[in-house]
């Protein structure tokens, strides 16, 4: 513009070295040196991932277990052992857990009672079908019984969560009482009444391993 | 492919698909056999069949769904460690495997057919799955904005 209305030259050439001193500063390299790009590319230091986008975190590597802030529960004392976002992976965290657990120690039961109860004399595989019938007959039995409380534990846990607004041991203890009298209720009233107090010892154990692992 | 963020990391996963797939059993087996169980009872007795059905046959359905999930789910992460890639192929591959190990006990053919037959409807899972994809992206496609108004020239 200056050039345009016929003086005032001198300043802008001042103006120009100014700039690629500037722009020099901040690539940490000469533009007007470098004729190809993959001279830029190989430059040390050129393609840095923290100086590249500093607030990305690109440093930092892939993060194991790292879900979307936004994503994990609000509840008040939801924060369990692994992050959860909200009521349906804690119940699909807790049976499947449950569920394994019970299906492995039937199965472990049930092989260590094909083991006592195999036929003296009996062929290889006439052994292993023993061990294979009992390990199939115990450890389904016991895992389908534990998921299915667990299951039932954990949808009125969230249920009572959900009213309560928060989660804490109260609403674990209630929620097993009721599941383990919901299990039993077809029985009777003692046995009912057993169950629940069995489950709910156990929701309460289960509370006090969580505060003490985390 | 890239990977799907909406499901955790790996090895943790086959904790949420056993678990998953266990309540997708109970509460699917609790309306199927209630049902049944309701239908198949004599008159007058037709609401405690219906309990003692459920009673009896939902924690079966549950496990099955449960097992066949969580395999599935084990095989898919193992395949997935091996090729080191997330495509349709490694379901196929782990429907392969579940198919194949849940019939172990049954022989060798019964083996093949139902690895076979396990994996060839994973593979239509797959194939509807991507349809559906391709055209949620078909519809969600990017419309140029609309130009504004020319004025007329003066």
């Amino acid at each position: 513009m200056a050039s345009w209305l016929g003086f005032g030259g001198s300043s802008k050439k001042e103006d120009t070295t100014q700039q690629t001193s500037q722009i020099n500063n901040n690539l940490g390299f000469d533009p007007s040196s470098i004729s190809d790009v993959s001279s830029i590319i190989s430059t040390p230091g050129g393609l840095d991932t923290s100086r590249l986008h500093p607030l990305a975190g690109l440093e930092k590597g892939v993060e194991y277990l790292d879900l979307e802030d936004e994503n994990l529960t609000q509840l008040e004392g939801a924060q369990g052992l692994i992050p959860s976002r909200g009521w349906t992976d804690d119940l699909c965290y807790g049976t499947g857990a449950v569920y394994l657990l019970g299906l492995g120690l039937g199965g472990s039961y049930g092989f260590f009672e094909g083991l006592r109860n195999i036929p003296a004399n009996s062929p290889g595989r006439l052994r292993l079908n023993t061990v294979l019938n009992h390990v199939t007959k115990r450890g389904p039995f016991l895992g389908n019984t534990a998921g299915v409380l667990a299951l039932t534990y954990n949808l009125i846990d969230s249920t009572i969560d959900g009213l309560r607004g928060k989660h804490d041991a109260i609403n674990s203890i209630a929620a097993g009482a009721i599941s383990g009298a919901l299990f039993k209720s077809t029985k009777g009233l003692k046995p009912a009444g057993i169950a629940s107090g069995l489950m709910a010892g156990a929701a309460a154990t289960w509370c006090g391993i969580k505060a003490l692992l985390a | 492919m890239s990977a799907d963020h909406t499901r955790d990391p790996c090895p943790i996963v086959i904790l949420n698909d056993f678990g998953g797939a266990f309540a997708m059993g109970v509460i699917g087996g609790c309306v199927w056999h209630g049902i049944k169980g309701f239908r198949n009872s004599p008159y007058g007795e037709r609401r405690i069949g219906a309990i003692s059905a459920i009673k009896a046959r939902v924690p079966v359905v549950g496990g099955n769904f449960g097992v066949w999930g969580g395999l599935f789910s084990t095989f898919d992460c193992s395949v997935k460690a091996i090729r080191k890639r997330e495509d349709p192929l490694n379901a196929i591959i782990a429907g392969f495997f579940t198919g194949g190990a849940l019939a172990i006990r049954g022989g060798w053919r019964h083996t093949r057919n139902s690895a076979i037959t396990c994996a060839c409807l994973l593979g239509v899972f797959e194939g509807v799955g991507m349809m559906f994809q391709r055209y949620m992206a078909w519809q969600n496609k990017p419309i140029a904005p609309p130009l504004p108004d020319q004025q007329p020239l003066q």
